[in-house]
């Protein structure tokens, strides 16, 4: 019995080993590394570090630039929430209660361009909006109307990085929440068709507080996920132009670390992105009781 | 009454599949097309004058079936490593009992949380002191474990009955032997589909290949097509789109193929 005991502790660790060893060296270890590295100044090469203490972190909130591309992070985070959370929430309740055939039709063409790259969806939409050879411009100079340069304007190359990133993720989402709303039983749903609730009222005091933990799952991913989707349309079409006003904190960390070679403006910045994610985490591990806590 | 209203919503719906996939047919009608052409009628989804061009201009400009080999060979390496190491955790997790096994777990799906901003840096340094830059093992690397996988599989081990699992391991049959012999043939159509999406998402990556790959000659697809992308304007859109089009076919066959198996495992991804 003992023997068989220490025989399954090797076994435990040789089958977990590999996962363990590529998340101690590339996850655990370089987010030690770059919280040390957010307290010096580097530039990726040199010899040397000039120890700053908190100066990186002070400057992330009396920095102009930086100041900007925190308010940047939050209207992208809004936009993001509105169309990559609030859109594909209401189309998947609409497919799930307010139609009754083509729902699968619907779920396998949403998906569609969730298979394609971010870097084919930036060129296509600046194709789409190109604005003297796009549609949309032809469109307009059909109607009279000139299609602003939006990549002059932060404003709205926010919103068409968004819009983007939408293309990619609104059938991806979408089919999580109408798979979240497929778990409702279907005896609590007939229960209220039977006692004639309108549908609307069905669905705002039973479906949705029955669906919250998924809603908020996919919530959570949209912003953790989203942050980090917006990252490729930016750097193909506006490097966060125009004057930072594209910019977010996860692509001005890169620009500082791999263009500017501001290591420890971007290790800061970083780290700053890393603390607010675990927030997130947090409230997941809160609101969506037992996902994380299969082995309690 | 309702069947009116019901109509109404198949509108919307069939106008969003419209506007979710009109721009993928128009950049494959106009990766057919001539520069002007694809300027005087852009919005002609048949061309009328239907031109390869654009294909052997790219096939002119850059080495295509280089990039296309570099890519598939990325995705594969970092697809094989993470349904590995993904079904060996799993199966530990599963069906072994040890200290610390909630820790681990909690430890591993939160890497889900971890931003790529908060490890490039240190990542970058690592695969250059290890001489990898400019090659595939070193934009696989850093990828060949993944949290979202090892849920996945789990998940799917839920259907094994533990009946089956105990009554073979009551026989001494040693355990990778129950993986490979018991484990993997039952979740067949799992690791195809939870593969199948690691091949696309790998396949379509951008952000951490272009830290690593600099060399056009070890390029994947989306670094190709990114070069075509011109922020300034003036980018040549038939050429970009024909490249993009040839960039789609993979995940399109992909898809077409296991299409049922991968909405499954993208749905059950979500429950608890």
């Amino acid at each position: 019995m003992n023997n068989r005991n220490k025989k399954n502790k090797t076994l435990t660790i040789a089958y977990l080993f590999p996962t363990a060893l590529i998340l101690l060296v590339f996850i655990i270890a370089p987010i030690i590394y770059t919280f040390y590295l957010s307290f010096f100044n580097w530039n990726l090469i040199a010899p040397t570090k000039d120890f700053v203490g908190l100066e990186n972190y002070f400057s992330i909130f009396t920095d102009p630039v930086n100041r900007k591309i925190l308010l940047n992070t939050v209207f992208y985070i809004l936009l993001l929430l509105f169309l990559n959370f609030l859109v594909p929430y209401f189309i998947s309740i609409i497919v799930k209660f307010f139609i009754s055939k083509m729902q699968t039709a619907y779920k396998i063409i949403f998906f569609i361009p969730s298979l394609f790259s971010l870097v084919v969806g930036a060129m296509l939409f600046s194709w789409i909006m190109n604005p003297v050879s796009g549609p949309v411009a032809f469109f307009m100079r059909g109607l009279g109307l000139t299609l602003p340069n939006w990549t002059n304007s932060g404003a709205m190359a926010v919103v068409v990085i968004c819009l983007i990133t939408n293309w990619k993720v609104f059938g991806y989402n979408f089919v999580l929440l109408l798979t979240g709303l497929g778990s409702v039983p279907q005896n609590i749903i007939d229960a209220t068709k039977m006692d004639s609730i309108p549908k609307w009222r069905m669905i705002w005091d039973i479906v949705l507080p029955l669906n919250k933990s998924i809603a908020f799952y996919v919530l959570i991913l949209t912003i953790v996920q989203g942050l980090q989707y917006v990252f490729t349309p930016i750097s193909v079409i506006t490097q966060g132009g125009p004057y930072y006003g594209s910019s977010n904190a996860l692509y001005h960390t890169y620009l500082n670390a791999f263009v500017l070679y501001k290591t420890g403006n971007a290790s800061a910045l970083a780290i700053v992105t890393f603390v607010i994610f675990l927030v997130l985490l947090y409230l997941e591990i809160k609101f969506v009781e037992g996902r994380t806590n299969r082995y309690e | 009454m309702n069947k009116f209203r019901e109509s109404g919503w198949h509108f919307l719906l069939i106008v969003i599949c419209l506007t979710l996939l009109l721009p993928v047919l128009f950049m494959i009608s106009n990766s057919f097309k001539t520069l002007q052409d694809s300027y005087h009628s852009m919005l002609q989804l048949i061309p009328t004058h239907p031109t390869f061009s654009n294909y052997l201009t790219l096939d002119k400009q850059i080495n295509l079936f280089r990039i296309v080999w570099n890519t598939f060979f990325m995705a594969t390496i970092v697809t094989l490593g993470k349904i590995i190491t993904g079904l060996l955790a799993a199966y530990a997790f599963k069906y072994f009992s040890f200290k610390g096994k909630k820790f681990f777990y909690f430890a591993f799906i939160s890497t889900i949380f971890v931003p790529f901003t908060v490890v490039m840096i240190p990542n970058f340094l690592v695969i250059s002191k290890l001489n990898l830059l400019n090659t595939a093992l070193g934009v696989a690397l850093p990828q060949l474990c993944d949290a979202t996988g090892i849920m996945l599989f789990l998940k799917a081990m839920d259907k094994i009955p533990n009946s089956l699992i105990e009554s073979v391991r009551i026989d001494d049959i040693p355990s990778y032997k129950i993986l490979k012999d018991i484990v993997v043939p039952i979740l067949r159509p799992n690791i195809i589909s939870i593969g199948a999406i690691f091949f696309i998402n790998s396949w379509n990556e951008y952000v951490w290949p272009t830290l690593i790959l600099k060399d056009k000659n070890s390029f994947t697809l989306p670094l190709a097509l990114q070069n075509y992308i011109s922020s300034e304007g003036g980018t040549n859109f038939p050429l970009a789109m024909a490249l993009s089009t040839i960039m789609i076919i993979v995940p399109l066959l992909i898809y077409l193929i296991f299409q049922r198996y991968i909405l499954n495992s993208i749905s059950s991804s979500g429950l608890k």
